[in-house]
C-alpha cells in the first residue's frame, strides 16, 4: 500500500492542477481575512457589521471564520475538482487499465486513489487554513488587536483540533459524492459539476424546505449540508456571527440536528458513495 | 517456474456479448510455455477483446480465462503478477517522464522490479529519453515505453496486443528479435497483430479470429505450407495441357500465361510430371512448387465468401 500511495503522490505531486488549486485557496483565504474582515472592519468598526468583520480576522473566532468558509469552498475549490480530475483523467489517460492488468486489484486500487486523494486535499486544506490564520495573525496586529484564544467562550488548544477535524469531517460526504460521480461518471466535468450543484442547490433547497415549515422542514434532516451545519455549529465561540462567503445561513445549534445524529448521517452518505463508487467500479468493463 | 504440461493461458469457451452484439463466441484458445502465439483476425474481429477478457478489464459473459493453470475468476491479481501486457492505444500518465511512468509501473507491480527501470529502457532503447515527458513521445516511443513496462516484473507470459504499432522497420526488427529471445529465454507470447508477416516470422502457433470466433488455430508451419500446387514453364504450353489431362493424378491445371502452367498435383511426383512432358517432346524451363504464405492462408480463411 505504501508503495502505491508514493506512486499517488509521485502522479499528483508533477501536475499542474493541485498547485494552482492551493493558489486559489490560498486567493481566497485572503479574501474572506483582508476583504471581508479588515477592510470591511475599518470601513465599519463600531457598529455591529464592523464587529462581524473584526471576527472574520481576529482570534479566536477566526477559526471558526476559516473553517466555515473553508469548509464550503474549499470543497468547491479544491476538494470537488481534485478529486473529480485525479479519478476521471485515469479513464481518459487509459491508466486505469495500466493498474488493472498489472495485478491490482480493482478495490486496492479504488481505495489507492481514495486514500492518496484524501491525504492531498487534507495537507492543501490544512496548508490553506495555516495561510489563512497567519494573514489572521498579521491583520490582527495591524488593527491593534490581540492574537489569543481567551475569550469567553474560546477554544482550548486542545479544542482547536477538534473543530479542524469536525470542519474536516464535514467536507469528506461531498468530496465522495465528487468521488463517486467521476467513478460512475467517468467525467471530471460530471464530478466537478454534480458536486457544485449539490452544493449550492443544497443551500437553495434548505432555505425553501424551512421556509415551508412543518414537515417540509424536518426533511432537512436528510440533506448533508444540514447535518454538516450542525457540527459546524459546534466550532462557534459564544455564537457570535461573523462574515462568510459559504452559500448557506450561519449554523445556529437550536435549528439543527443533535450532533451525533448528524454525524451518523453524514457516515451514512460517505458509507453510500463508497458502496456506490466500488460496487460500480468492480463489475464495470474497461475498455481502452 | 511453470508447469510444462499445465497450458500457460487458456480459455473455455470464452464469450462476450456487447448489447446485442456478439464481439466474442466462444472461443477456445491453448498456450503452451514457451511459445509465441500469434493472433490474428480483420479489424474488429474481437482480438482487442479476447485480450481484455483475459487480463481482467472485461467480464465474460460466458465461459473463462485460466492463466498459469489458476481460474482467473478467482485468482486474477495473483495470475496478472505473472503476466506483462501491451494494451492497444495509449496508457501512460503524459506529464510524466517516461522513466517516472515506470516507477508508477514498478509501484504498482508491487514493488522489487524498480531496479531493473534502467535495463528496460535500455532495452526498448529509451534510455536517452528517459527523463523526457510521455506526451513528447512519439507513437513508437510511446510503444516501446509500454513494452518496457511489461517486461518489468520480468513476467511469465506476455500478452501484447498490436504491439508493433508506431514501430519503424528497424524498431519492428528489433522488436521481433526481442519476441523471440524472450521465448527462448522461456516466457510464452501471446502476440495479437494485423501485420501477417511479422506474425509469420515471429510466431510458432497461430489463430485466427473473425467476427468473434475462431476459424483457424495450429501451428504457423503447417498454415505456410508448401502447397500441392506447382508452378511451370514450360516450351509448348497447348501441348502440355493435353498430356497433363490425360494423367490422373493431376488435378486442375489453369494456363497464366503463354507459357505458364499452374498444376495441381503432389509435390512428390513433380519428377514423373517432368518426365512424362518430356516423353512427349514437352520440356520444362522452370518448375517450382507454389509457397503459401500466412498472409495467403489468413486471406483465404477470412475472405468474405469463404473459399476454403
Amino acid at each position: 500500500m505504501n508503495l502505491t500511495i508514493n506512486a499517488e503522490m509521485l502522479k499528483v505531486g508533477k501536475r499542474w492542477m493541485p498547485y494552482i488549486l492551493f493558489v486559489l485557496l490560498v486567493a481566497g483565504v485572503a479574501v474572506v481575512v483582508w476583504l471581508f474582515g479588515y477592510v470591511a472592519y475599518k470601513e465599519d468598526q463600531n457598529f455591529q457589521e464592523g464587529q462581524k468583520a473584526l471576527r472574520t480576522f481576529a482570534y479566536p473566532w477566526t477559526i471558526t471564520a476559516l473553517l466555515d468558509n473553508g469548509q464550503f469552498w474549499g470543497t468547491i475549490i479544491f476538494v470537488a475538482i481534485f478529486t473529480s480530475s485525479t479519478m476521471a483523467t485515469e479513464y481518459s489517460w487509459g491508466t486505469v487499465r495500466q493498474a488493472i492488468v498489472r495485478g491490482q486489484s480493482r478495490a486496492a486500487y479504488l481505495a489507492t486513489k481514495l486514500l492518496g486523494t484524501t491525504i492531498i486535499c487534507a495537507a492543501a486544506l490544512l496548508g490553506a487554513l495555516g495561510v489563512g490564520l497567519l494573514f489572521s495573525a498579521w491583520a490582527s496586529a495591524a488593527a491593534g488587536q490581540p492574537i489569543t484564544l481567551d475569550v469567553a467562550d474560546g477554544p482550548s488548544v486542545p479544542e482547536l483540533g477538534l473543530m479542524v477535524l469536525r470542519a474536516g469531517f464535514t467536507i469528506i460526504p461531498y468530496g465522495l459524492l465528487a468521488f463517486c460521480l467521476a467513478v460512475v461518471g467517468r467525467s471530471t466535468a460530471l464530478g466537478v459539476g454534480g458536486t457544485f450543484v449539490y452544493m449550492l442547490g443544497e443551500g437553495i433547497v434548505v432555505a425553501i424546505l424551512k421556509g415551508l415549515g412543518g414537515t417540509w422542514s424536518d426533511l432537512r434532516d436528510l440533506m448533508i449540508g444540514h447535518n454538516a451545519a450542525s457540527l459546524l455549529a459546534v466550532n462557534r465561540i459564544g455564537n457570535l456571527e461573523y462574515n462568510t462567503l459559504a452559500a448557506r445561513e450561519l449554523p445556529r445549534a437550536d435549528e439543527l440536528p443533535d450532533v451525533w445524529i448528524a454525524t451518523l448521517v453524514l457516515l451514512l452518505y460517505c458509507a453510500l458513495f463508497i458502496a456506490i463508487s466500488f460496487a460500480v467500479f468492480q463489475r464495470r468493463d474497461i475498455r481502452g | 517456474m511453470h508447469n510444462s504440461e499445465v497450458p500457460v493461458l487458456k480459455t473455455s469457451r470464452l464469450s462476450k456479448r456487447f448489447g446485442k452484439r456478439l464481439a466474442l463466441a466462444e472461443v477456445d484458445l491453448e498456450i503452451r510455455p514457451s511459445r509465441v502465439y500469434g493472433f490474428l483476425g480483420p479489424n474488429g474481429a474481437g482480438k482487442t477483446t479476447a485480450i481484455s477478457l483475459i487480463l481482467g478489464l472485461l467480464s465474460p459473459t460466458g465461459g473463462h480465462v485460466e492463466l498459469f493453470g489458476l481460474d482467473t475468476r478467482n485468482h486474477l491479481s495473483e495470475c496478472l503478477r505473472r503476466t506483462g501486457a501491451v494494451l492497444e492505444g495509449v496508457s501512460f500518465y503524459p506529464h510524466l517522464s517516461g522513466r517516472d511512468n515506470l516507477r508508477v509501473c514498478a509501484a504498482i507491480s508491487g514493488g522489487g522490479c524498480e531496479s531493473r527501470i534502467g535495463e528496460v529502457l535500455e532495452l526498448v532503447g529509451l534510455t536517452a529519453r528517459a527523463r523526457d515527458k510521455e506526451r513528447g513521445y512519439s507513437l513508437g516511443m510511446r510503444q516501446r515505453l509500454a513494452v518496457a513496462a511489461a517486461l518489468l516484473h520480468d513476467p511469465e507470459l506476455l500478452v501484447l496486443d498490436e504491439p508493433t504499432n508506431g514501430l519503424d522497420p528497424a524498431g519492428m526488427r528489433d522488436f521481433r528479435e526481442l519476441v523471440r529471445r524472450l521465448a527462448g529465454a522461456g516466457k510464452t507470447v501471446f502476440i495479437s497483430s494485423h501485420l501477417l508477416n511479422e506474425v509469420e516470422q515471429m510466431c510458432d502457433d497461430v489463430g485466427i479470429i473473425k467476427e468473434g470466433h475462431v476459424i483457424a488455430e495450429g501451428p504457423v508451419a503447417e498454415m505456410v505450407h508448401q502447397a500441392d500446387v506447382m508452378e511451370m514453364t514450360v516450351t509448348n504450353a497447348d501441348a502440355a495441357l493435353e498430356v497433363l489431362s490425360q494423367i490422373d493424378w493431376v488435378g486442375l491445371v489453369t494456363r497464366d500465361g503463354s507459357d505458364r502452367l499452374s498444376v495441381e498435383a503432389p509435390r512428390a511426383r513433380a519428377a514423373e510430371l517432368s518426365r512424362a512432358l518430356a516423353e512427349n517432346q514437352v520440356y520444362l524451363s522452370e518448375l517450382r512448387p507454389r509457397e503459401t504464405t500466412l498472409e495467403d492462408f489468413f486471406l483465404e480463411v477470412t475472405s468474405p465468401e469463404d473459399k476454403r
